[in-house]
């Protein structure tokens, strides 16, 4: 794998799949809209590599009011993508996503891949939105989250699936991590037993 | 219809013998894998997984 691990930023080109070009095309509307975001979860390992699939993209966005939110709705609408959850952006905003439901977004007529979005509002969401890296690839960039965290959190997690994220992340990326921070990060949320099993043992 | 799967505590210890190890092996291939992608150039690795990714 060839890419620019500098200052926080990872550059890197390779083909793209149909999964990153319509993250692309989704993030491209939370950035003219100007929100703030990061993408957490499973696609991060995916678009390091990582050898499944998946069927949502988790975002955190920024908290926004009700007039941002409708501008955001209409545009996404503008860009062939539609919510999965509800067709009113009144029920939207007040009974989902201010009310710390998940909305998600799919493309019109389908269901899946989708995008599944929250507000940013624990400590570990606002971590993650604030500590974001910066990844272009093939010069298009998207927020995802500090690859310590997202190792740290895949272990929190528990799933066989987020194990193996965990582990394929730190396999990649360990010559470029902040080791520091990744025990840090395994101290707050206590799942030091787990690492020494999964991230540094033999699994 | 069936009677049902009946296990004997033997049984149950050698599932889970059997999980453990099937949770090793897929860790030695994330391992494996992972080796394979950090000296692979990208247009070659993301070919691959876009097979996969684009079905």
């Amino acid at each position: 794998m060839e890419f620019e691990f500098r200052h926080g930023k990872i550059k890197f080109n390779r083909e793209l799949s149909n999964l990153d070009k319509l993250t692309i095309r989704f993030t491209k509307v939370l950035k003219r809209q100007k929100i703030d975001y990061v993408i957490i979860s499973g696609y991060i390992a995916i678009l390091f590599g990582r050898s499944r699939n998946t069927e949502d993209v988790d975002l955190f966005i920024e908290k926004i009011d009700k007039k941002r939110f409708f501008s955001f709705w209409k545009e996404l609408g503008e860009e062939g993508f539609e919510c999965v959850n509800t067709s009113n952006p009144d029920d939207a905003y007040d009974s989902y996503i201010n009310d710390e439901l998940a909305l998600r977004f799919a493309v019109k007529g389908t269901i899946i891949p989708n995008f599944e979005l929250k507000f940013s509002k624990t400590k570990y969401n606002i971590y993650s939105l604030k500590h974001k890296v910066e990844v272009s690839i093939n010069n298009e960039i998207i927020n995802t989250s500090e690859l310590e965290m997202q190792i740290a959190f895949k272990l929190k997690l528990g799933s066989e699936k987020d194990f193996e994220d965990a582990r394929h992340l730190y396999k990649v990326f360990k010559e470029h991590l902040n080791i520091g921070l990744l025990t840090s990060h395994m101290a707050e949320l206590k799942v030091e037993k787990r690492a020494e099993k999964i991230l540094w043992g033999k699994g | 219809m069936g009677k049902g799967l009946k296990l004997t505590k033997k049984d149950l210890k050698e599932l889970e013998k059997e999980i453990a190890s099937n949770r090793k092996q897929r860790m030695e291939f994330i391992d494996m894998y992972a080796e394979w992608l950090k000296k692979t150039p990208n247009k070659v690795w993301s070919r691959q997984q876009n097979k996969l990714l684009n079905k």
